[in-house]
């Protein structure tokens, strides 16, 4: 072996060790944090219960900042929501030339579901002429050939363009994702633009899960910040997912977890230095390309996709919040354990974006031009939320009744065995009335009541809040803690489409 | 920035700054920890829970009336003893010492406060001479001052019904047992044994078949159901005894006892008898054991009323000394 070949593998196998440690330590700290809660409530009651204490005045305080800032981001919401966008673009010059580039991204999804989507899009207060839609179907799915034709024959005439690519199965390199089929869509949208001559500059790019909904001000909005924000090109625009499509028809447990995964966007809209892409955005089409396209092998290609312009510009790349809504389906199932099972899937889909933990680590050990403090912050950052993520919910409910259980008597004697129940009560009183605002602002991102459902409805969606704590305890933390592991023990995940049903078409 | 931004970043700052600020407050308050704002200290105190029984009493903590009603704490006491007094009206007033010590609770949890007129109300609404409680049933029976009518009634007296009539003993019966199944009631004095049949269901005869049985040579102290609702375990004077619960039937004796009026205990559940008696040690001095006399249903399953006469029962006891061939010869034991 030549001395070249032997440094080639070395390098590689130390690269993969690195990559393994990586991918190793979110599972690993997340479950060490729990084994030592775990191991001090037997052997250290009152050292657990401090830390337990710690830990619930911090969630209290958390809570109420977090809470604060979804007020803030929902008062923003309510005001741009009603704007007239369009109106506002063409007060700039060279807004004309703007091309928008739509991906629907599709697997098994039917006409039932596809339909509402571009008879959504054909509805925006946008030109329609200036869209150009692509339905990028999975070619191993033989039934998309026909809703293909469908489509085609009836919203040829709907857009600038619509474009219909089936994506070859295994090709190399490529796993069975939506990424894949999205970057295979996206290469050949390039080819139709540079046929046309339309350069890459002028062409935003949306990524939209084949369910999604856009606001009518959606387009206006997104060609409004292209054209206005700093550097264009180096920025991802986040509309605010909702669950809108089926709501009024899902099950009470679906719709309080869908109505928090808005709300976490939302907050996450305020917090520009952490702020990531999630599921349906959009970008600038040329970046997309310099960048390579929506990763391949990645299942959590919508924030993988930030991560790789993040690494291309130096770390000179953000994420744009745009306070209008694109909607999809919540995610239910024929019966509740079902719905749980469709929801846990869901979110541990979700919670799988902790592969991005080893994919920027070993980005930003490449990059030279990051400083060093910037790297330690999106690293940690991104590593915290997963960890945050993957044990809150057991410190909270599980771990922090432990000391009084396992504590003994002498623990049960001490002040702090005595204050702990009171400290932890005072915390599950608190989420109960910070529930109360989550009511009132779930009501607002509501779609209106459709006519078949009746009134009481709107009770029934108030007060359905109150099983907060079995959702907070069933799907807090088990997801991302099942994903941790998994990618710990080198068990990858596969992408599966989620199960959705919607009772009105 | 954004006035949104300015004002997150605000919240931020502020955020973290209660947190930096309160939490040595909290972490004191749950440690039991008391600030002295005149010498900046952090003094270690203790807490007394108090819970009374019924709760709304008034405290009083050295002397001094607090504002909140029991159930309450009373925390940053400083270590020591204290006097802690309830008072509620209608009730007679609590006092007690309690000791105080830094970073524990001192628990008064099971305070009851009685009431200074009893709440006492017959329930009774025939002449009786007898009653027990059948917690199973969660009923009160009675037995008439004539012993020979039962009656039965809630527990605080309300539809208070008669049951049965039976023939009844003299002298009067010392105790009243139902059968597990509550099919039979049976009632003892020192020589004789009567069982009622009880009516089941809604029927109500005015009169249940009663079947007596005597002992004459036998003294009996006390008597229990076995297990099946069949037979009856007597406990006499010299021996224990074991009989169907049907006129005619012949006792078998388990045991013989050494040790006079011996007191014994049946467990329904594991199908065993204890019971006490005296033997002599090697030493010359004579002790009293307890004893467990195992008859399991599982064993004999299918031969209850003969299971005494299996040979597995006689070899775990070795107490018995009456042999199965001594019915086989027709001799009664």
């Amino acid at each position: 072996m030549t001395g070249g070949l032997k440094i080639r593998k070395m390098a590689r196998n130390h690269s993969r060790r690195l990559l393994r440690s990586l991918e190793i330590m979110p599972g690993a700290i997340s479950w060490s944090i729990i084994g030592f809660f775990v191991l001090l409530a037997v052997w250290r009651p009152v050292y657990c219960a401090v830390m337990i204490i710690v830990f619930d005045f911090y969630w209290i305080i958390r809570t109420i900042y977090l809470t604060t800032l979804l007020l803030l981001a929902n008062r923003r919401l309510a005001k741009q929501r009603r704007r007239a966008w369009l109106r506002s673009c063409q007060k700039i010059p060279g807004w004309e030339q703007l091309r928008h580039l739509i991906i629907f991204p599709v697997y098994k999804e039917g006409l039932d579901i596809l339909r509402p989507s571009l008879e959504a899009l054909r509805q925006t207060h946008y030109p329609q002429d200036k869209m150009v839609v692509v339905l990028a179907f999975e070619g191993r799915h033989q039934p998309s050939a026909e809703t293909a034709r469908v489509l085609e024959r009836e919203y040829k005439d709907a857009f600038g363009s619509l474009l219909v690519t089936f994506h070859p199965d295994n090709l190399p390199g490529e796993k069975r994702i939506k990424g894949a089929n999205a970057t295979w869509a996206a290469k050949r949208s390039r080819e139709y633009f540079e046929a046309r001559g339309i350069a890459q500059e002028r062409v935003i790019v949306s990524c939209f899960d084949a369910d999604t909904c856009v606001d009518r001000e959606y387009f206006g909005c997104l060609t409004y910040h292209f054209l206005t924000v700093e550097r264009p090109h180096q920025a991802s625009y986040q509309p605010v997912p909702v669950y809108n499509n089926n709501i009024w028809y899902a099950p009470a447990f679906a719709r309080i977890i869908e109505t928090s995964a808005s709300f976490c966007q939302m907050i996450e809209s305020m917090r520009l230095e952490k702020f990531v892409t999630f599921s349906s955005h959009s970008m600038s089409f040329k970046t997309l390309v310099d960048i390579g396209y929506w990763p391949v092998d990645m299942i959590s290609d919508d924030s993988v996709v930030y991560w790789k312009a993040f690494l291309h510009f130096n770390g000179d790349y953000r994420v744009v919040p745009l306070y209008t809504t694109v909607s999809m389906d919540a995610a239910y199932s024929s019966n509740f354990f079902k719905t749980i099972w469709v929801q846990y899937r869901q979110k541990r889909r979700w919670a799988w974006g902790v592969e991005n933990f080893p994919f920027l680590v070993r980005g930003l050990a490449k990059n030279r031009q990051i400083p060093l403090p910037v790297k330690m912050r999106r690293s940690f950052q991104l590593l915290e939320s997963h960890v945050t993520w993957a044990i809150w919910a057991f410190v909270i409910g599980i771990i922090g009744p432990l000391p009084v259980f396992l504590g003994g008597r002498f623990f049960a004697q001490s002040a702090i065995g005595y204050n702990l129940p009171r400290i932890t009560g005072l915390l599950f009183n608190f989420t109960m009335y910070a529930s109360i605002v989550w009511i009132v602002l779930s009501w607002t991102i509501l779609p209106p009541r459709p006519r078949d459902v009746p009134w009481v409805k709107n009770l029934a969606m108030a007060a359905e809040w109150v099983i907060v704590p079995a959702v907070i305890l069933l799907l807090g933390s088990t997801p991302a803690l099942d994903a941790q592991t998994r990618l710990m023990l080198g068990r990858y995940m596969e992408f599966s489409a989620t199960e959705k049903s919607r009772k009105v078409v | 920035m954004s006035v949104d931004q300015k004002i997150r970043t605000f919240l931020y700052y502020t955020s973290v700054s209660v947190f930096l600020i309160g939490l040595p407050f909290i972490l004191a308050f749950s440690l039991s920890y008391k600030f002295d704002r005149r010498s900046f200290k952090f003094t270690r105190t203790g807490i007394i829970s108090v819970k009374s029984q019924p709760p709304g009493a008034t405290v009083t903590l050295d002397g001094q009336q607090l504002p909140d009603k029991t159930p309450m704490s009373i925390s940053d006491l400083l270590p020591g003893m204290h006097t802690v007094a309830l008072e509620l009206d209608g009730y007679y007033p609590y006092e007690r010492r309690i000791e105080v010590e830094g970073g524990k609770v001192a628990r008064m949890e099971k305070v009851i406060l009685f009431p200074l007129r009893s709440d006492t109300q017959q329930v009774n609404k025939e002449k009786i001479s007898f009653f027990w409680l059948d917690e199973q049933s969660s009923a009160l029976y009675f037995i008439t001052r004539d012993e020979n009518t039962l009656f039965r009634s809630d527990m605080d007296g309300g539809h208070f019904e008669q049951v049965c009539t039976f023939v009844p003993i003299a002298p009067a019966p010392r105790k009243w047992v139902f059968s597990p199944d509550r099919s039979r009631l049976a009632y003892f004095n020192q020589h004789r044994v009567g069982i009622t049949e009880l009516p089941q269901g809604k029927k109500r005869p005015a009169a249940a078949e009663t079947v007596i049985l005597d002992f004459p040579s036998d003294v009996i102290n006390d008597m229990f159901w076995y297990a099946d609702s069949y037979h009856i375990i007597l406990m006499c004077r010299k021996r224990i005894l074991i009989c169907e619960a049907r006129s005619g039937a012949v006792p078998v004796g388990l045991v013989n006892l050494a040790k006079r009026n011996s007191t014994g205990f049946y467990d329904s559940r594991t199908d065993s008898l204890y019971f006490m008696d005296s033997q002599q040690a090697l030493d010359g001095n004579v002790y009293d054991n307890l004893y467990r006399l195992e008859m399991r249903n599982r064993v004999y399953p299918f031969t209850l009323p003969d299971f005494i006469n299996l040979k597995g029962l006689e070899q775990r006891m070795n107490l018995l000394d009456w042999r199965p061939e001594d019915k086989k010869d027709g001799k009664k034991p």
